[in-house]
């Protein structure tokens, strides 16, 4: 078993409880020991960088202190948001020793352990997608997906920039689409599967938003894929929640289910509703789970 | 060496567009710049594109290859040649396409002008004979936005701009940036304003293809989170992407974790929020919406509140909180992935998708 330390972020812990579940559950199938991080907090989510950014790298220092604190060599992530804030974090710490040095005189002082010996950020989809966590993730597999047809949707920043990110050529990604065929699902190509779900200002900014939304909906759709795959949670919020909105542009009622990256291994791996808890989607999943077990 | 691309041949005028093949003989330290002189020079003199300084400086050459923005100077093709890859080169996105290569490039400059991009002077005249000396870690501040050439490769794959073509996009905040945080500059705050409108700032989805299109290491979306951070710093926060912005800050202080259910109305506003109920209730029906009470409160949160007041006494709100980091972040090479595949090797897996193949240039 490979002991790392989780991360699980806001959205797992609240609004898409599913991710945090179907992870815990695939985790020992697949050689990974999950060592929870308790006393942490929200990693920014980008927002407090471009609101008070001195604070997001301290924010982030102290997560990434506490993985370190585990014994473990990396901190894992389930979310794209959270896996840029924390490398970004982490590169400015381990790259400058004296950034490093005031930072953890300011977590001394709060009564947080200073950030010593490196962890690594990386998501779940590169622990799965190379060396043993592919090889596990293939025998756990074992039940497939019966060439279900998958569009993945990588989401903007687990790829870009990529000198931060830099898992896998952030134009021509496999990783996803490695797993999908892992499992035995076909993957879907479509030219939006690389570009913004707008959920950053869907808020602030709905209709720009859609307008990027309705790209890999739409093209996904029309490519016939049975549903989505995205390793970001909130991609998977704006995919899912906001899909509806779309009818109002293009008069189109899409039905398109959203996975998760842990759901679409764990159905490949034979786990049920209780860990996967599909019925926390806004978009039914019963069409896909239909053509699995007629 | 023999070099094979495409080139979609395109005249706005008649409407018209194919895409063409072409093959050259051409030595092997040629740029695609070259290779275009080429075939304008000897096969096909009616190709229109741009061209100026040939060593990435004048920023003419922007364009696209297999559905990425570069500039054609900069791209050297004997590896692409030596693995048999035939790229397609097209005209830069989200801007309106003249001829084949050539975009027309005034919806650009209109941003570029609305940014007021030149000094309006803030500083006091030094005594007579002196000249105004300004030390190198303050102009560090805006080392990166000045390095922009005014190409467009960034505005090209800006995916909000895609959505909303009135965003006045990466390169005009970029240079917005470059000019609010020099320390000769006495404008900052009506520049922080004129970036706080419907179309500036907020409107940026973070979808990171400026920063890693461009080609002089600008980092558009770095300077747009500047101006965010110093907007805040300065007062400047009635846009409902700041309110969401502080509102993450709030959340990080008092409970730690995000509140999200809260996220909405303090972001819109009660009467807009309001409008979104049967959204909501969409959402709320499948457990998306979590009770705000009781609050989600993260283990020792004491401490991320005591870190807020901490950093409060020690000067680093505001862009300065970004640009402490940069240093460390330029040493991560731009454009290198350590042990990435070879995207044009043998066995690059799967099908690469090559959007200028199948769709509008």
């Amino acid at each position: 078993m490979r002991r790392v330390a989780y991360y699980k972020g806001c959205l797992a812990s609240l609004s898409a409880k599913e991710l945090d579940s179907s992870t815990k559950a695939l985790a020992p199938r697949v050689g990974l020991e999950l060592v929870e991080l308790e006393s942490v907090t929200c990693c920014g989510a980008g927002d407090i960088h471009e609101a008070e950014p001195d604070y997001a790298l301290h924010l982030n220092a102290r997560i990434i202190s506490y993985a370190a604190a585990t014994g473990a060599d990396t901190l894992m992530t389930v979310c794209n948001v959270c896996t840029l804030n924390l490398r970004q974090a982490n590169f400015q710490l381990i790259g400058d020793p004296d950034l490093r040095a005031r930072v953890n005189a300011n977590l001394m002082a709060v009564g947080v352990p200073p950030y010593e010996s490196d962890v690594e950020v990386r998501h779940l989809l590169w622990e799965l997608a190379e060396g043993n966590g592919y090889e596990r993730l293939k025998l756990a597999a074992h039940k497939g997906l019966k060439g279900l047809r998958i569009a993945p949707f990588y989401g903007c920043q687990i790829l870009r920039p990529s000198r931060v990110l830099g898992f896998e050529d952030p134009d021509r990604p496999s990783s996803l689409e490695r797993i999908i065929e892992a499992c035995g699902g076909e993957a879907v190509d479509y030219p939006a599967k690389l570009k913004c779900c707008g959920f950053p200002i869907i808020q602030a900014r709905e209709e720009t938003a859609l307008g990027e939304l309705v790209q890999p909906i739409e093209q996904a759709s029309d490519a016939g894929a049975d549903a989505i795959v995205t390793p970001c949670p909130l991609c998977h919020l704006s995919l899912d929640a906001w899909q509806s909105k779309l009818r109002a542009t293009t008069g189109r009622d899409f039905a398109l289910p959203i996975l998760h990256l842990s759901q679409l291994i764990g159905v490949a791996a034979g786990l049920g509703e209780a860990e996967l808890k599909f019925k926390r989607h806004v978009v039914s999943v019963s069409p896909v789970l239909a053509k699995l077990d007629p | 060496m023999r070099v094979a691309l495409k080139i979609w041949r395109a005249d706005a005028a008649s409407g018209e567009r194919e895409l063409r093949a072409y093959e050259v003989d051409a030595p092997e330290w040629v740029t695609l710049l070259d290779v275009l002189d080429i075939i304008k020079d000897r096969h096909d003199g009616t190709l229109a594109y741009r061209k100026s300084c040939r060593m990435m400086i004048c920023g003419s050459c922007g364009m696209r290859m297999d559905g990425a923005a570069v500039l054609a100077c900069k791209t050297r093709m004997q590896a692409i040649a030596a693995s048999g890859h035939v790229p397609v080169v097209s005209a830069m996105g989200n801007l309106p396409l003249i001829k084949d290569l050539v975009v027309d490039m005034d919806p650009f400059w209109a941003k570029y002008r609305a940014v007021n991009p030149y000094l309006k002077p803030g500083y006091t005249v030094p005594p007579a004979g002196r000249e105004h000396r300004v030390s190198q870690e303050r102009m560090n501040t805006i080392h990166k936005e000045s390095l922009c050439i005014n190409c467009g490769c960034c505005v090209s794959e800006c995916n909000a701009m895609d959505a909303s073509p009135e965003f006045l996009g990466p390169q005009a905040l970029a240079k917005a940036m470059r000019f609010a945080g020099d320390p000769r500059d006495g404008a900052k705050l009506e520049r922080l304003e004129g970036v706080n409108g419907q179309h500036g700032i907020w409107e940026c989805t973070r979808c990171y293809f400026c920063n890693e299109r461009c080609p002089k290491g600008v980092d558009p979306r770095d300077a747009i989170a500047k101006l965010g951070a110093e907007s805040i710093k300065e007062g400047i926060d009635r846009d409902m992407g700041a309110k969401h912005a502080k509102w993450f800050v709030t959340s990080a202080k008092t409970t730690g974790w995000l509140r999200e259910t809260e996220l909405v109305p303090k972001t819109q506003g009660i009467v807009e929020a309001v409008k979104q109920v049967r959204f909501a209730l969409g959402l709320a029906r499948v457990g998306k919406v979590p009770p705000p009470f009781p609050p989600h409160v993260a283990r020792d949160v004491r401490e991320s509140r005591r870190l807020y007041d901490l950093l409060g006494e020690q000067n680093r709100r505001g862009y300065a909180g970004i640009v402490q980091g940069e240093k460390a972040l330029a040493r991560l090479a731009h454009g290198h992935i350590e042990g990435s595949r070879d995207p044009y090797g043998e066995g690059s897996f799967p099908r690469p998708f090559i959007a200028a193949e199948e769709g509008a240039p």
